[in-house]
């Protein structure tokens, strides 16, 4: 079990590590020189020159990328060209709404998508299961902005049931903002979970078909134990927990679905920063968000398969 | 972007093993769902070879602003007067565009990688790692990043999601290629001589064929979304239409709440295109599969 957890946690490190050293190397190899994109207009060359020292560009590559390892360490992401503020600022003021939006997002769907794809594998053929089947490959063709429009347009604008714009209501306190909060959370989040949840339940129903096959889960038939028990305890458990580390597999597109979330809905998270940033060509924000993202994924994806771990007897022993 | 069709898993060994030229001939178009993905496929390369032949490239500055669709603007228009139909027709081309080649350098790619790792062991861990690695990251802000850096154009954005789309493919080909690699013949080609570059050209690579078809299509749906993510968010290429730009420009101008035809058509477009790819890759696999054919 230790080795397991240790496998995992070196996978994790290793991960981050080369989504930040390809950043790094992106950084330095494209054509866009930084010194060119901090000020519009001239610049005399000395000017050019003494901005490369100062963001350490007159260095030996090795020994830039060195000094960025460190930065980073420390939690430095650099400065934004816009906005003159520390990117890891910037970030952190958004980072807690992303989050917000995919893990509820990301809890939903497991809560619907379980159940739904249970009922479609036990009834197969039936009219859930066609249900299932049918809206997992139509859902997984969904574009989210479309979605997101059409979910703004019919109950943000026409119905005016749901706010548009912002995470909250500044003005509201206590009870009432948490309210507010979950009001002006839904219509982005029904649009994440929309999109996430076809595919996910048609998985869970190929799994459970396959578990449902197996000659244990014959045997405990045939021992007499009621259809429910044998479902929802044998064969579930043997079904979820490939479907939980599937999850934590998908966790980078739930992200990139909450960057185009965000965006329409102008919802204030890290996606809807990197759509501000992408017009101003905001080049370390855009760095920072992908590296914070990447670390947020690779966090998610080592906590689900560490539960998958405490949940499955199998690896646990 | 959105969901990686994972649920479209095509679990197939045996089903593209057994294949052989007899069945190719019956099945595919036997069901609905095969004729009618092809046909609109068909239509869709039609529209974007030659659509912007018949029409006029969309133009600023008409006095007919915001326009619903009538008889002389099928689509409508925005609020620069531009012709809504045109904009979806030509960005038809780009997208189709995007979608193809992109969807082709992940193939080349995610296949040499995927039969490499199937068949040299000591080359295994080291793709399997890379597969994994790339596959849990958050490919979208990525694409985001390298494109600003690279500077938006088509050129960019198909290089960008055809390096970037690869390790789904090569997940799939390792997979199947393991089957293929561990059956009798492969040994028997050893034994005669073969080397490892011509084993897997010629014995492997024709045995997972099927699958790389399928392939082919699920990428390029998936590429398509992504180009279509990427010129949501600004990243597209500024001289050319494609549909993700139509839905930013409503966004930008604060008109999706009024003027519904300018989001409505291409959000249509993007999503009959990909379900169409989607739905041929399956019905594809599935009419090879001595299972399910003839269902």
């Amino acid at each position: 079990m230790l080795r397991y957890a240790a496998s995992r946690l070196f996978r994790a490190i290793l991960t981050i590590w080369i989504a930040v050293t390809v950043t790094f190397f992106l950084l330095r190899l494209l054509p866009a020189d930084p010194t060119l994109l901090v000020v519009e207009g001239d610049m005399t060359p000395e000017m050019q020159d003494a901005l490369r020292s100062q963001y350490g560009l007159d260095q030996p590559i090795l020994q830039q990328y060195v000094l960025y390892l460190g930065q980073l360490v420390q939690g430095n992401l650099g400065v934004s060209f816009r906005q003159l503020v520390p990117v890891s600022e910037l970030l952190l003021n958004r980072l807690p709404w992303t989050l917000l939006l995919a893990g509820s997002a990301f809890v939903l769907t497991l809560l619907i998508g379980i159940p739904l794809g249970v009922k479609a594998a036990v009834g197969r053929g039936g009219t859930v299961d066609r249900g299932v089947q049918f809206f997992g490959i139509t859902s997984n063709a969904l574009f989210i902005p479309s979605v997101a429009i059409l979910l703004l347009v019919v109950f943000g604008s026409n119905l005016g049931w749901f706010p548009i714009g912002q995470a909250i209501d500044p003005d509201t306190r206590g009870l009432a903002a948490y309210a507010s909060l979950l009001h002006h959370l839904a219509l982005p989040l029904f649009s994440l979970v929309l999109v996430q949840l076809g595919p996910y339940a048609l998985t869970l129903r190929t799994n459970m078909v396959e578990v449902l096959g197996e000659d244990y889960i014959t045997s405990a038939r045939s021992r007499g134990l009621t259809h429910r028990r044998v479902v929802w305890r044998h064969a579930l458990r043997n079904a979820v927990l490939p479907a939980l580390m599937l999850m934590g597999l998908q966790l980078g597109t739930l992200i990139g679905g909450a960057v185009l979330t965000e965006t329409v809905f102008a919802y204030p998270g890290v996606g809807r920063l990197i759509f501000e940033s992408v017009q101003q060509l905001d080049f370390p924000v855009l760095q920072g968000a992908f590296v914070i993202l990447a670390v947020t994924v690779v966090l998610a994806n080592l906590l689900t398969d560490l539960l998958s771990m405490v949940l499955n007897p199998r690896i646990r022993t | 972007m959105s969901t990686e069709p994972q649920s479209l898993k095509v679990d197939t060994p045996t089903a593209a093993l057994t294949s052989t030229r007899r069945r190719r001939s019956g099945g595919f178009f036997s069901a609905p769902s095969g004729w009618l993905s092809v046909g609109t496929l068909g239509l869709f390369a039609l529209v974007a070879i030659f659509g912007p032949l018949f029409v006029d490239s969309p133009s600023g500055l008409g006095t007919d602003i915001l326009q619903s669709p009538s008889a002389s603007h099928w689509f409508g228009t925005d609020d620069l007067g531009q012709d809504v139909f045109a904009q979806v027709v030509w960005g038809t081309r780009i997208s189709l565009l995007v979608g193809a080649v992109a969807s082709l350098i992940a193939i080349c790619i995610g296949t040499l990688l995927g039969l490499a790792a199937a068949y040299v062991k000591r080359l295994d861990p080291v793709v399997t790692t890379a597969t994994d690695v790339m596959l849990s990251l958050p490919m979208l802000p990525l694409m985001i990043l390298v494109t600003a850096l690279a500077g938006p154009s088509v050129v960019t954005l198909i290089t960008v999601i055809g390096l970037l789309s690869w390790p789904e493919v090569t997940r799939m080909i390792r997979a199947n290629g393991l089957v293929v690699a561990a059956m009798p013949y492969i040994d028997g080609a050893r034994v005669l001589g073969a080397g490892a570059s011509r084993i897997i050209s010629r014995e492997i690579l024709p045995a997972v064929m099927p699958l790389v078809v399928v392939n082919v299509l699920l990428t390029a749906a998936r590429a398509v979304i992504a180009e279509a993510g990427l010129s949501f968010l600004g990243m597209g290429d500024p001289s050319a239409w494609s549909w993700g730009r139509i839905l930013l420009n409503a966004q930008r101008s604060g008109t999706i709440a009024t003027a519904w035809w300018q989001t409505l058509f291409p959000s249509l477009a993007i999503l009959l295109l990909v379900l169409a790819a989607t739905i041929a890759g399956i019905r594809y696999n599935d009419s090879r599969d001595p299972r399910t054919r003839g269902v």
